[in-house]
């Protein structure tokens, strides 16, 4: 064993190096493995900049409802936000996505997530809840001009039924249980549970024919051009939310995501095995493979089955 | 005096880099005020080496005006100081005080000193190296003082190079030295050296009555040193190579040959004494390639009391690489105002090597570029020396080598090439 910074010989167990004085206990890196991350974040020996919280989270309820957030590969920091939390007989998750071009964008995700999270967990309606949210980024505008801003979804489960609410091109999929989720020969295309209000958009999937399993929920708040017609913001102007409730039939898991990962998902085939919280981060790992362009956040709660 | 300054290191860079970037560049601004006053304020204890050329070349107004210098800056010493004064001819000797060792200044060891400065004589040869060793011999018996020395010459040193060079190792690190050249007959390469290795600043002085002047102005720039020594440490990634640390204000000096290894990942760059005052450093990193979106600490800068071990400030060097070119391919313009001052100061270098060694062609080309560099960046001094060596018809542009150019402006221009100029907010150097 040898340390890390120094390379003089040290022995298991040792609290510093004696040839050096670095610290042998210390956190270990993300890149390079040493266990050398300092107070700081950064690693004494390769220098990277230890992913922060925000930079790759995960949550997993008791109940088996599970999430994850990623900064994915080509963004410096993550904007997206996400809640997820149970309030005994309800499960509440709220995914939110900064909107690029704004400032301060992942201030506005924050702070959406958490008003509309806690406002639907006290029993507030998803119109109620989106308008808190709204009111909550506004606030964070120095002017019109500056106006942070990020898209919304929220999603409440009780019992059987599902709630969704949503504001941009942050989506919701209906992923029924058992049913082979591949792609080309199952004809049984699924859709997301958000409809788009143009028409799907937002980048490679449509150009590539091939439909994303799953019933898509929501609909993107987008144009043609992929630019995003409906936010939260200060200059979002008079945004309604749009709310849509199903019940199920069978059980199966709700996903909630944001656009770096459903960017990917045409031909793409779902994991059918583990917690979801293992599913969330396969279809992670997917999404960085396939090139991790943006940030990515995934919820996944479990209805009906062995999981609801 | 006494304060212990406290000090304030600022960072200049463009962190970006693009996927193929592996240079990260970042100018250091490092300040230091003396306004903190602490309870225990002891005045930090100095001492001061006068060292007096007194070679034959010497003899004449020149002597006359040595002493005067010398017996200036005994006055310019501050009660209590620890000081001597040495006369250096082939060899080096300690006129005073009586024996190899400091006395503190006093109003009655500065007329003393004086009495014995001005029974200086000129006569003999130059051997600078000498004269340093004596000075380190004498200051090494304060090891926890601001160690300083004034050297003045007006001549050629007659030592071999590798004796002075040898000379200068054994002082490294010793002490610090500020030179002075007198008339036109000495050889700036050799104070140069003398400045780079004991971190100090050495300067032509045109007319020998300024030189009272400018030995009051070294001794008292010296006085209000408040730290003795203090140094640079910094850490690269494992995979990184620290390929130069320079400073470049208020002159340009190349610290990277001067590392101390910490450990492999870590060195100490020396950088003097300080007082209030702030310098600038450059610093370069080359970085393996690293993934779009991620971000390391390229560099992690530590100012040092080597005495204490204590860090009086510290900052990060930081390298992101990104596929965004507009935040790529910008230059910080500090960076780029001090990677221009080098450059200017290489080129007159060379310009001026060129010229001396009959490469006509070279010499015009590297002066006239330097004169336009000049100019651009606000150095108006350093552009009209330039002016007197190298004609550049504004025009057509096409320039020539002047004749007859007076030995003194020769000078002036190389002394002066390695002072750089601030950079002013507008973003034109001043």
């Amino acid at each position: 064993m040898n340390c890390p910074v120094c390379e003089a010989p040290v022995l298991a167990g040792d609290s510093f190096c004696e040839a050096c004085g670095q610290r042998l206990d210390a956190p270990a890196c993300a890149g390079c493995g040493a266990p050398a991350v300092d107070a700081d974040g950064y690693c004494e020996r390769c220098g990277l900049r230890q992913p922060t919280g925000r930079d790759h989270a995960e949550i997993e309820l008791a109940g088996g409802a599970a999430g994850v957030t990623d900064k994915g590969l080509r963004r410096a920091r993550n904007e997206d936000a996400m809640a997820l939390l149970s309030t005994g007989t309800a499960t509440v998750a709220v995914v939110c996505d900064g909107v690029g071009s704004s400032p301060r964008a992942d201030e506005a995700s924050a702070v959406a997530v958490e008003t509309a999270a806690a406002a639907l967990a006290r029993g507030a309606s998803a119109v109620e809840a989106f308008e808190l949210a709204g009111h909550a980024v506004t606030k964070l505008a120095s002017s019109v001009e500056h106006a942070p801003a990020c898209t919304y979804v929220s999603a409440v489960v009780t019992g059987g039924e599902i709630t969704i609410s949503w504001a941009g091109d942050t989506r919701a999929y209906w992923l029924p249980a058992g049913e082979p989720l591949t792609t080309d020969d199952t004809r049984r295309v699924v859709e997301p549970l958000t409809t788009d209000d143009t028409r799907p958009v937002g980048a490679p999937p449509a150009a590539t024919g091939a439909e994303p399993t799953g019933e898509q929920l929501t609909e993107d708040d987008a144009a043609p051009t992929g630019e995003i017609t409906a936010w939260l913001g200060a200059d979002a102007g008079d945004v309604e939310p749009r709310v849509r409730t199903l019940a199920p039939a069978g059980p199966g898991l709700l996903l909630v995501c944001s656009d770096g990962l459903w960017r990917y998902l045409a031909g793409y085939a779902f994991p059918r095995s583990g917690t979801p919280l293992e599913m969330a981060r396969a279809m992670l790992r997917h999404a960085l493979d396939s090139g991790g362009q943006d940030n990515v956040t995934i919820v996944l709660i479990p209805l009906g089955g062995p999981h609801g | 005096m006494g304060d212990q300054p406290t000090f304030s290191l600022h960072i200049d860079q463009n962190k970006f880099l693009s996927t193929d970037g592996r240079e990260v560049h970042a100018i250091l601004t490092i300040g230091s005020t003396g306004a903190v006053t602490t309870t225990s304020a002891t005045p930090a204890e100095a001492a001061e080496v006068i060292i007096v050329d007194t070679s034959g070349s010497m003899s004449g107004g020149k002597i006359r005006e040595a002493r005067q210098a010398a017996a200036t800056a005994v006055q310019s010493l501050r009660d209590g100081v620890f000081f001597a004064v040495v006369s250096g001819t082939d060899t080096a000797r300690v006129i005073y005080p009586h024996g190899r060792q400091l006395v503190r200044a006093s109003r009655a060891t500065r007329t003393e000193a004086q009495n014995a400065i001005g029974r200086l004589s000129a006569n003999g040869g130059t051997s600078i190296g000498q004269w340093l060793l004596l000075a380190a011999d004498l200051l090494a018996a304060h090891p926890n003082a601001i160690r300083h020395a004034i050297l003045m010459t007006d001549g050629q040193n007659n030592e071999r190079a590798d004796v002075f060079a040898a000379a200068l190792a054994r002082c490294e690190g010793a002490f610090v030295c500020d030179s002075l050249g007198v008339g036109a007959d000495w050889a700036p390469g050799e104070l140069r050296k003398v400045a780079e290795a004991l971190l100090g600043t050495f300067d032509f002085v045109r007319n020998q009555g300024d030189l009272a002047d400018f030995f009051r102005k070294i001794t008292q720039t010296s006085m209000s040193k408040t730290l003795a020594e203090l140094v640079m440490r910094v850490w690269v990634p494992q995979t990184a190579t620290l390929k130069f640390v320079k400073q470049v204000s208020p002159t340009l000096l190349d610290l990277t040959g001067k590392r101390t290894d910490v450990n492999p990942l870590t060195g100490d760059y020396p950088t003097g004494s300080w007082g209030a005052e702030e310098r600038e450093y450059h610093l370069c990193v080359e970085v393996p390639p690293g993934q779009v979106g991620s971000e390391i600490r390229a560099g992690w800068v530590k100012l040092l009391r080597p005495d204490t071990q204590e860090v009086l400030a510290s900052g990060n060097v930081l390298a992101q690489w990104t596929d965004d070119l507009a935040a790529s391919t910008q230059i910080n313009r500090k960076v780029a105002h001090y990677t221009g001052q080098a450059e200017l100061h290489e080129l007159i270098q060379d310009g001026l090597s060129a010229r001396a060694a009959g490469q006509v062609e070279v010499a015009t080309a590297r002066l006239a570029k330097a004169r336009q560099l000049a100019t651009e960046s606000g150095r108006s001094d350093t552009a009209r020396l330039l002016d007197k060596v190298v004609e550049v018809d504004p025009h057509s542009g096409t320039a020539r080598l002047r004749r007859g150019v007076d030995k003194a402006d020769e000078i002036e221009l190389d002394t002066g090439s390695v002072r750089t100029s601030r950079l002013r907010k507008d973003g034109e150097g001043s």
